[in-house]
């Protein structure tokens, strides 16, 4: 995938401080395009839909809502909560604005956690973007392959 | 040498463009010293033009609420702007009403001062100080909610019950800028050397990350307020109060001050929910609380009670518990019944529903909405 004009405009606004303070890249220092194909091709490894993937996290948030701030038990097996700050965010490809809801999906037989925000989902969905390693709300197939089982 | 013509002339091209730009920017945004009028002259400023409202009146001493430091994307900085500041920019309108659009209502961090300008804000901002406080203790009081102490050494803090106030994060580990979040007080107003928040941990959260896991008793951090609308009212109708978590701290002022003031006798429900035991806390305080205000009943409530919790009191969702005892135990004929919430906007909408739909009406329904 090239960097077009649209990738480089998303990748500024990536930086510490534009949308958020921490960024969106975390240490990763490969190119949004790449980080995007290489992500794509690990989804595949990993025998994970993109779609799919979308769809599950989004019945976590709405599942994990319904605890209005405390935790919930979702399908028997995960323990959700979501937390909503004040306040939305706008995607770094500026096409949409989200809510600050942040959810930890949590495994209850052995205690591991995944973190993602409302505004992942739509990364996910629309740019099949997972965030740069060592973003805290970076969808890391392995670990998404583990906990969501 | 010839090798060297072509770099040092493009070097020169270079710098000749720099200086030009350096200049051009020097005359064209230079707007000299302008003037703000604050609420038709009730106070008045003058600073130097160019920077966003928000920023130019915090260094002059005057702090608009923020939980995002200026970066357009919490929409709290709100103020009524009237003079002509151009139209709204898109990175206003998802924040505003129509109402509000049409009022002229703008976010200070996105308005540049470039004239003369003209604002309305609430005058009890003109009460919002900086605070360089002391971090006096940090206790945990459950496993993911920390009690912080500040001390605010000769400096006194005034404020309602209700309020909140901004921790100042200063730049730690990757994030490179001071960030802001607010935080109710679950201090007293009676003592004004002191202010306590709760802060609960949230996952990737920059301000809470911080606090759990960088902040340490005696170490100095910077707070703003007070700021925020909620707070009892003076009346005696009857208190339905809904938190759960952090959302704790408005309801513990609020309390103990009614004890600070002799308001006694109201009748305070107060319905706290959590998951399990291990959310649960303040329960010795709250008992005290009970023995102290005779008409004040706490009403603690799990949601998912494990095995081995020993829980005797009601479960289910807050929301549930709050629906029966409007239904059932909460006796509202001869006094007018006030909700006041404090927690996510997803819990402040489901506790609206209920309240509403028993005959709580929705001007009677307070809360500050943020978690």
């Amino acid at each position: 995938m090239k960097m077009t004009p649209e990738l480089k405009k998303a990748r500024e606004n990536m930086d510490p401080g534009v949308i958020t303070a921490e960024g969106f890249l975390g240490s990763d220092t490969r190119s949004l395009s790449t980080i995007i194909d290489e992500d794509a091709q690990l989804l595949r490894s990993f025998e994970i839909n993109p779609a799919d993937l979308a769809e599950r996290l989004r019945h976590f948030m709405e599942e994990g809502r319904k605890g209005l701030g405390e935790p919930v038990t979702v399908d028997s097996d995960w323990l959700v909560k979501t937390d909503e700050a004040r306040g939305h965010l706008v995607c770094p490809w500026e096409d949409g604005i989200f809510r600050k809801i942040n959810v930890t999906v949590e495994r209850k037989d052995n205690g591991e956690k995944l973190f993602f925000t409302d505004l992942s989902i739509h990364l996910l969905e629309a740019h099949g973007f997972l965030e740069g390693h060592g973003s805290s709300f970076r969808l890391e197939p392995e670990s998404i392959k583990k906990i969501l089982k | 040498m010839e090798l060297l013509i072509a770099p040092l002339a493009i070097a020169g091209i270079a710098g000749v463009l720099a200086a030009f730009i350096v200049v051009v920017d020097m005359v064209a945004n230079n707007y000299g010293e302008v003037t703000i009028d604050i609420n038709d002259g009730k106070k008045e400023m003058t600073v130097r033009g160019g920077a966003p409202l928000l920023v130019t009146l915090s260094s002059e001493g005057l702090y608009l609420p923020s939980a995002c430091g200026g970066r357009g994307s919490c929409g709290a900085c709100k103020c009524k702007i009237t003079s002509d500041v151009g139209p709204h920019l898109p990175t206003e309108t998802p924040y505003m009403s129509p109402e509000e659009l049409k009022d002229n209502i703008r976010l200070a961090c996105q308005v540049k001062v470039k004239a003369d300008i003209g604002i309305e804000i609430p005058e009890d901002l003109f009460n919002v100080k900086q605070f360089n406080a002391t971090v006096k203790s940090i206790k945990d009081v459950t496993y993911d909610i920390k009690e912080v102490l500040f001390d605010l050494g000769d400096e006194t803090v005034n404020f309602e019950a209700g309020k909140y106030i901004q921790l100042v994060i200063p730049p730690y580990n990757k994030i490179k800028g001071s960030t802001q979040r607010a935080y109710s007080m679950s201090s007293r107003p009676a003592n004004r050397n002191q202010i306590e928040v709760l802060v609960r941990l949230v996952p990737g959260g920059i301000a809470t990350t911080y606090v759990h896991e960088h902040l340490k008793e005696g170490q100095k951090m910077d707070l703003i307020g007070p700021f925020g609308d909620f707070r009892r009212t003076k009346s005696d109708s009857i208190m339905l109060c809904v938190a759960g978590g952090s959302g704790m701290a408005p309801f513990k002022s609020m309390l103990n001050d009614m004890l600070d003031t002799g308001e006694l006798n109201r009748e305070v429900w107060y319905f706290f929910g959590a998951r399990t035991t291990k959310d649960m806390f303040y329960m010795d305080e709250m008992k005290v609380l009970e023995e102290k205000l005779p008409n004040f009943h706490f009403v603690p409530a799990l949601s998912e009670p494990q095995e081995g919790d020993g829980w005797n009191g009601p479960t289910g969702l807050i929301t549930d518990v709050l629906d029966s005892y409007l239904k059932e135990k909460i006796n509202s004929e001869e006094k007018v019944l006030e909700g006041y919430l404090c927690g996510s906007p997803g819990m402040i909408g489901a506790c609206n529903n209920v309240m509403n739909d028993n005959g709580v009406t929705q001007d009677n329904v307070y809360y500050d909405k943020f978690a």
